[in-house]
């Protein structure tokens, strides 16, 4: 099967997904027993002001009607008005979508970067000092509670050291550098605005520490256990047995293939970062789609929810795409089968 | 057999690359916002000259000295639009931007002074009151336009029609339209007032921000279709100490001085409000000399201040209270009602719930407000209370009360303050579940009376004691006393009288005696009254908070 048709299968695999999404999400968030509209005009507004709200967004129509408006406007490219915000939520997922990108890709490459090593490592000393070590610390990572870690960081590098900002993206007498990706380490090199870019990398690291954290611990446990498996395998011996140096048979026979099960956890990770990033946008002052998917949910906004949880969806597709594909890279059998 | 000798790892490096270009925003780049931090070179620009290629500044840059910064949790925010804007942090900005016909200054809220008039006279037209006010000559906007009555007649009509959450201020309290509001002549404005409504809460609501004057001729030109609402989100058009320079969303808003300010120059440029959602972070900053003011911190927070910054107490008006719904029975029994308010450890509940950060208001009226009733006869009585549920011939009483999820404001979890209530009724034989819900769920639940009990609060809408007595009295009101299934159309009828007398005595007496009676007879069970606490930096001079909710940024300045 080549590429091409193998893509067009996942695609349409992909748009019934997203219809499936929509009509959950839609549904789950009409169940809610409470009224959006008393929630935007507030305790005070007399019932006549609430029955304005409702008109004017249409939330007094029968919901599968509400439902056939909503996915008429989406094929127009048109994901509605938050009910919140009251800014149309395309705009707002463009305002907040590039800063959880930034953070979540930082730290999953942070994870792959350290996670990956560290799991090869502790394979290849099992039970030796640094095995316990790695695992020791990916322990921690695996069960630290990630609010708490945020708030550790910033109180030892921002409260006691100072070394490092205890939120936002940048600091606030650097103004943010031109936006065209919307990421800010990108596109203050892009504007080669290296002041901005120093800070922008500044703000990213303790939070991508952070959200990393546990996807590092997850990543280096399962590389680890593939790697003793795969370490074990004959034709490891066989490399060996050739003569290969040490780093050779680790990083070119076992390492490629230990990363297949790897791969499959890092974009089960990717999802994860996202979730995570929910809290740890609160803690770090970070201007993401956590954060508005949050105050969505509590203000009862499902233009807003639908708009995220479709965005998420899409995301985490893509990384489960990109995981497939990667694994024809990396294992030749499943290209040919 | 390897084909490649690209790592897997760069491979999905790269992958993620792709994704990361192909993820970013639509096609056409919009610029950074406009104003002084975008055009002017940071103010680390110095020691780095080669590091920016930034125009020449017109203005002098925002720094750490010429800038008040304020960490606060503004996630609130949705609107700078002053005719709709009606969140905490959404008139903590207008008020420092927009300018009012009548104004309150600093912590008062109970002297009407001057701001846009110079001077204001009602009148008694038999079948209403003519308010006219005279304009300060030679006001003008920050955009140099003269400031004039039609300007004044513009901005109400905004508001009438957006219709947003604060009109009914206008619309129902005071009772007026559009079309009552007229130029008499460039300088005059008369407002023609029905008689339902007292002239004196009309200014107490005229100090609010849904009062702001806005420039027409500034809004008109950047209309789009719905009166400049969009446009005013975060833009501004007013004649304030400050102009919004922008708002970036769950980031910050920067305010910089009004060149053309009709009063004194602002000590302090700038005013960056940083969007800082959890507490720790803000109290850190205050440590760290980051921020000169941190709005969010608990009493805990506050208690670990020392050395270079402090905790300044304000008034916060918001009551917390217990509804009880009158039409659920027994609480259609007052002495029910009377042995639940009795079986309540107020004490506790002050002073070890919320460390004393709150004071015991058992009346409607929230201090220090006009009319403000202190009596507070009621203290954890329980063989009183079980009295009175024999009197009411009563027993094995057994209700369900929603809560909302959360903290509540002051700093206690609602959980924490309902579970101490369910242990002292259950002390006087008063079986109470608690349900917890969203705020949301709540409101619903309660707005159609169909709550047994309710636990929450109720903040005032403008300066007047009307603003509670109303909504807590008059069931026609549709409010508060409604939701409680509550008709008593003598306290009613009262509330109505007492809304509408000028004496100010005769007033006081009225609202004596309607607060006792509610006291008493009424549906609710008053708790406290929180203090508003702030974490202010030692060189921060002149902050004061006003009750309604805001600061005068215009009298901070700093000191080295």
């Amino acid at each position: 099967m080549n590429l091409l048709s193998y893509l067009i299968r996942r695609l349409v695999g992909f748009v019934a997904v997203m219809i499936g999404i929509s009509i959950i999400t839609f549904g789950l968030s009409h169940l809610v027993p409470a009224d959006p509209a008393i929630v935007a005009m507030g305790d005070h507004a007399t019932d006549e002001q609430i029955n304005a709200f409702r008109e004017k967004y249409g939330l007094n129509k029968p919901i599968p009607e509400q439902y056939w408006i909503y996915v008429t406007n989406l094929l127009q490219g048109d994901l509605g008005t938050s009910l919140h915000t009251r800014r149309p939520v395309a705009e707002d997922l463009r305002n907040f979508f590039p800063a959880t990108f930034e953070l979540s890709v930082t730290a999953l490459v942070l994870s792959i970067l350290i996670g990956i090593p560290a799991g090869v490592i502790s394979a290849t000393a099992r039970n030796r000092l640094p095995d316990h070590v790695v695992r020791i610390v990916s322990l921690i990572g695996g069960s630290v509670p990630i609010f708490w870690l945020g708030l550790i960081l910033i109180g030892f590098f921002y409260g006691r050291l100072g070394w490092l900002p205890g939120g936002a993206r940048i600091d606030k007498f650097i103004p943010p550098p031109l936006e065209v990706t919307g990421l800010f380490t990108v596109d203050s090199l892009l504007a080669g605005d290296y002041t901005a870019f120093w800070s922008s990398v500044q703000h990213l690291l303790l939070p991508a520490l952070a959200l990393g954290y546990f996807s590092t611990a997850i990543i280096a446990r399962m590389m680890r256990s593939s790697m003793l498996e795969v370490l074990n395998q004959v034709y490891v011996l066989a490399a060996r047995a050739k003569g290969l140096r040490q780093g050779m048979v680790v990083w070119r026979h076992a390492a490629r293939n230990a990363l297949i099960p790897t791969v499959t956890t890092i974009g089960v990770t990717f999802g994860s970062l996202l979730s995570g990033a929910v809290l740890t946008e609160t803690i770090f002052s970070w201007p993401g789609l956590g954060r508005y998917a949050t105050s969505s949910a509590i203000n009862l906004d499902f233009p807003a929810v639908m708009g995220v949880t479709l965005l998420a969806a899409l995301v985490y597709t893509l990384a489960n795409l990109i995981v497939d594909v990667s694994y024809q890279w990396l294992d030749p059998r499943i290209r040919n089968g | 057999m390897y084909e490649s000798k690209r790592s897997p790892l760069m491979i999905l490096i790269s992958l993620a690359l792709v994704i990361l270009t192909a993820c970013g925003p639509a096609a056409t780049p919009s610029v950074a916002p406009e104003g002084p931090q975008a055009t002017e070179p940071p103010a680390q620009a110095t020691e780095a000259p080669a590091a920016t290629e930034a125009p020449a500044a017109t203005e002098a840059p925002i720094s750490v000295e010429n800038t008040l910064s304020i960490s606060s949790n503004i996630s609130d925010l949705i609107t700078l639009d002053p005719a709709v804007v009606y969140e905490y942090s959404g008139i903590l900005v207008t008020h420092n931007v927009y300018q009012t016909l009548v104004t309150f200054e600093g912590a008062d809220m109970q002297t009407i002074k001057p701001s846009l008039a110079d001077s204001w006279e009602t009148t008694d037209a038999s079948d209403h009151w003519e308010l006219t006010f005279k304009l300060h000559p030679g006001n003008t906007f920050a955009s140099g336009n003269p400031i004039t009555a039609d300007d004044v007649v513009y901005s109400f009509s905004r508001v009438f029609a957006l219709n947003g959450p604060p009109a009914f201020l206008l619309t129902d309290v005071a009772g007026i339209t559009a079309d009552s509001v007229t130029a008499v002549d460039p300088e005059t404005v008369q407002i023609n007032l029905p008689k339902t409504a007292s002239p004196g809460a009309f200014l107490a609501i005229l100090t609010n921000t849904i009062a702001s004057v806005v420039d027409s001729k500034v809004v008109q030109e950047n209309e789009g279709g719905d009166n400049g609402s969009t446009w005013l989100l975060d833009h501004s058009a007013g004649s304030g100490a400050y102009v919004v320079d922008h708002w970036t969303q769950e980031v910050e808003v920067l305010l910089t001085a009004n060149p053309n300010f009709n009063g004194d120059q602002p000590a302090l440029t700038s005013v960056l409000i940083s969007h800082v959602p959890e507490s720790s972070n803000q109290l850190t900053a205050l440590q760290n000399g980051d921020a000169d003011i941190a709005l969010n911190l608990t009493a805990e927070q506050l208690a670990t201040l020392s050395g270079d910054a402090t905790s300044v107490k304000g008034e916060d008006l918001r009551l917390f209270y217990l509804g009880m719904n009158v039409g659920v029975e027994p609480l259609d029994k007052p002495e029910v009602r009377e042995a639940l308010r009795m079986a309540i450890d107020y004490d506790g509940i002050v002073n070890d719930l919320l460390s004393g950060n709150a004071q015991k208001v058992q009346t409607i009226i929230p201090s220090p407000m006009f009319g403000y009733n202190g009596d507070a006869p009621f203290q954890q009585d329980i063989e009183g209370a079980k009295a009175k549920l024999e009197e009411a011939g009563v027993s094995d009483v057994s209700l369900e009360m929603l809560i909302p999820d959360g903290a509540a404001p002051g700093g206690v979890q609602w959980s924490d303050l309902a579970a101490k209530l369910q242990s002292d009724w259950d002390q006087a034989g008063i079986t109470v579940t608690i349900k917890q819900v969203t705020f949301a769920e709540l409101l619903d639940a309660y707005r159609a009376q169909g709550a047994q009990l309710a636990l929450l609060y109720w903040g005032p809408d403008f300066a007047d004691p009307d603003t509670n007595v109303t909504p807590f009295t008059s069931y026609e009101a549709h409010s508060i006393a409604w939701r409680n299934a509550w008709d008593d159309p003598d306290v009613a009828a009262q509330s109505k009288a007492a809304a509408v007398m000028t004496d100010a005595a005769e007033r006081e007496a009225a609202y004596k005696e309607i607060t006792d009676y509610v006291l008493h007879n009424g549906p609710y069970a008053v708790l406290y009254q929180p203090a508003a606490l702030f974490g202010v930096r030692s060189t921060v001079q002149g902050f004061e908070w006003n009750p309604m909710g805001f600061t005068d940024f215009w009298t901070i300045l700093k000191i080295a």
